[in-house]
């Protein structure tokens, strides 16, 4: 099992963002301190009503924090760039940090990033295939020469080339079973979502199982899984410490329009922090957490837990206390009983 | 004076590009060591016949190694790109560097590139011009909207501010970008391939153009120029021109020259007749007195110097950056 950090790096509007990076890179080189295996960060613009900082950027300066880490862009919204430029840019990180880059991708659902990117939602699946596609051939060949509907390439090339062979991974995150399906197709490995309860997803393994034996392809490896994850004394302290701040994160989500990318009857981001959670976050004392990593692991057969650790408003004490305990008192249990 | 230490980060193909990136940010810690003032990256996409490091993810990743320095793009290929992009790329890099960031911008000349970004020749100018004035504006604005020609903002909120807006320098070699660049940048960075003698002439181009503009003379002034210095000039060429030479047939095929000026666009001719009034070859005072030369006449007093060609070793590259640092920067300073 693979334990791995994320972070959003969302933060309220007026809070010091240079303070907030320190305080991230402090949470990175602990992480890193502490034996986790990857560091995570997802990508928005416009991330209104949180500051955030860029995605790979961020991962980019967070390499001279952490020399061990793996580096997730998890995810990119692929739909919205060009595949040359992140084929150079991602096999330059991947040159940079000696083979340690993971390549999340997905579509995204805001209509002010593909406003803002020149493109727009019926476009998004299309782009995102053929942008991956382009990627994986600049990647692995000499020069290509490919025709997308928002890009040509004629005999373009990305000249230095990804350290890991014959790509970095590819993790596709996916809340809907079509996506899932493409997950399956196209991926390395699904990247399954945070969002969704357990249940959603033993069923939604179902689909991307039945996919992967469809293509006649064998279970990845690696199976990730993103969760929220909080551990306290008690869970009635859990709750009662990162309750406020992770609620507040998904009702934003629900404002975002997260919801609609989410199968129906497991689509409801503005439930009570109990419903909410229940089933959908890893929350409690160090036992209860452990606990509920190793239900998790045994009924869905994820070996990659990438979490967060901390919401907007959230103190820094608490996320680096958060973190201290997770590798003392929940990573060997897991390890232990999984 | 400050005295910028530009980064190609291109290598021959073939050379491994962990060790040659280990290579890179060793430089510049040195840079920092010997009082260079600041680090600019270089960007080009699909770059054959040298591969190269990425320009954003460089200086990333280059701010932890130098803090306190100067960090410029030189340049970003901006037509290629949306506003919203960088305008939020830049931003984390004008926090990682502490607020010292500049963007240099330009408009490419590649259709390799422009094609690959589901663009052409023909609409670069007017994308600079509108990315420009949505990248301020995003810096600056709550909330932006406002339609271009190839992204729409309807409301779109850059998501993290710069300390303050960075400066935008526009590098420009043709006479009309010079002039562009008068009336919408910050600075015009003066570039490395025209003659000096077109140089001096252009200048007058940019003083028009700030005069037809109502703008002041600019904060900083930019100058980039190839240059090598060894005992003699005859030793300095011999010792360049193999790296130098491959890397102008390399701008030669690519089609640099024809961004350049009539009467001196031809990057493609013997290397002496190139390197002649171009490049500047000699003992520590010989570079110095050019520098000089070139400082005093344009008003420049930023000196860029690329040291590193694609192929030289960084036993070289680290000589050069001692000379430049402890012999010819003095002798410069003197001379202004």
């Amino acid at each position: 099992m693979q334990f791995g950090l994320m972070t959003r790096g969302q933060y309220e509007l007026g809070d010091d963002m240079q303070q907030r990076f320190a305080e991230l890179a402090e949470q990175v080189r602990l992480a890193d301190r502490l034996g986790f295996a990857s560091l995570t960060k997802g990508s928005h613009y416009s991330a209104w009503p949180y500051q955030d900082f860029q995605q790979l950027p961020y991962l980019t300066r967070m390499m001279a924090e952490a020399p061990n880490l793996r580096l997730n862009a998890g995810i990119i919204l692929l739909p919205l760039h060009k595949p040359l430029d992140l084929a150079e840019q991602l096999a330059t990180m991947d040159v940079m940090s000696g083979g340690r880059v993971i390549v999340g991708a997905g579509l995204g659902y805001r209509d002010v990033e593909f406003d803002g990117f020149g493109t727009n939602r019926p476009e998004r699946i299309r782009r995102f295939e053929e942008n991956l596609e382009a990627m994986k051939r600049l990647w692995t060949e000499e020069t290509v020469t490919m025709a997308g509907s928002h890009f040509a390439l004629r005999e373009a090339s990305c000249p230095t080339k990804p350290v890991q062979k014959p790509h970095p991974p590819i993790w596709i995150g996916a809340n809907a079973d079509g996506a899932i399906r493409r997950a399956a197709r196209l991926g390395t490995c699904w990247y399954i979502n945070p969002h969704n309860r357990i249940s959603t997803i033993l069923e939604q393994l179902d689909v991307y199982r039945r996919a992967l034996d469809e293509l006649g392809r064998p279970m990845p490896g690696e199976l990730p899984i993103r969760r929220e994850v909080f551990v306290a004394d008690s869970r009635e302290e859990a709750v009662r410490l990162c309750g406020p701040h992770l609620a507040g994160k998904y009702a934003v989500y629900a404002s975002w329009g997260q919801d609609k990318a989410m199968p129906a009857g497991d689509a409801d981001l503005t439930a009570a922090f109990d419903d909410l959670a229940r089933d959908r976050f890893l929350v409690g004392s160090a036992d209860e957490v452990a606990e509920q990593m190793i239900a998790l692991a045994r009924t869905t057969g994820v070996n990659h837990v990438v979490m967060s650790v901390q919401w907007s408003g959230m103190p820094q004490s608490l996320a680096l206390e958060t973190l201290q305990r997770l590798a003392e008192d929940v990573f060997p249990k897991v390890r232990q009983g999984s | 004076m400050q005295f910028v230490l530009a980064i190609r980060g291109q290598f021959p193909p073939g050379d491994d590009m962990n060790m040659r990136f280990e290579e890179l940010m060793a430089q510049v810690r040195l840079a920092k060591q010997l009082g260079f003032t600041g680090i600019a990256k270089s960007c080009h996409y699909s770059s054959s016949p040298w591969q190269e490091i990425q320009q954003i993810p460089f200086l990333a990743r280059a701010a932890a190694e130098a803090p306190g320095l100067t960090f410029l793009t030189s340049i970003v290929l901006l037509p290629l790109h949306k506003p919203l992009e960088i305008a939020e790329q830049t931003a984390a890099l004008d926090l990682f560097t502490g607020g010292r960031f500049i963007l240099g911008v330009g408009i490419g000349y590649r259709d390799v590139e422009f094609k690959a970004f589901g663009t052409g020749r023909e609409e670069r100018v007017p994308r600079l011009v509108e990315n420009i004035q949505a990248i301020r504006r995003l810096w600056t604005e709550d909330a932006v909207t406002m339609k271009g020609s190839h992204f729409e903002l309807d409301g779109a909120v850059c998501s993290l501010k710069p300390r303050r807006p960075p400066p935008i320098w526009i590098g420009a070699n043709a006479d009309p970008a010079i002039r562009r660049a008068a009336h919408i940048a910050d600075s015009w960075m003066i570039n490395p391939h025209n003659r000096i003698d077109t140089i001096l002439r252009q200048i007058e181009v940019y003083k028009r153009g700030l005069d037809e503009a109502g703008k002041p003379w600019p904060k900083t002034l930019p100058l980039a120029r190839e240059m090598f210095v060894a005992r003699t000039r005859a030793e300095a060429v011999r010792l360049a021109r193999p790296y130098l030479e491959a890397k102008y047939k390399a701008y030669h095929d690519w089609g640099q020259g024809d961004a350049m000026p009539e009467g001196d666009n031809d990057l493609g001719q013997e290397f002496d007749e190139l390197a002649r009034d171009r490049f500047l070859f000699g003992s520590a005072d010989e570079v110095a007195e050019q520098i000089v030369g070139m400082m005093k006449a344009t008003g420049a007093n930023q000196l860029s110097c690329p040291i590193q060609w694609p192929g030289m070793p960084q036993e070289v590259v680290v000589e050069q950056m001692h000379v430049m640092a402890e012999e010819v920067v003095p002798l410069v300073k003197q001379g202004l």
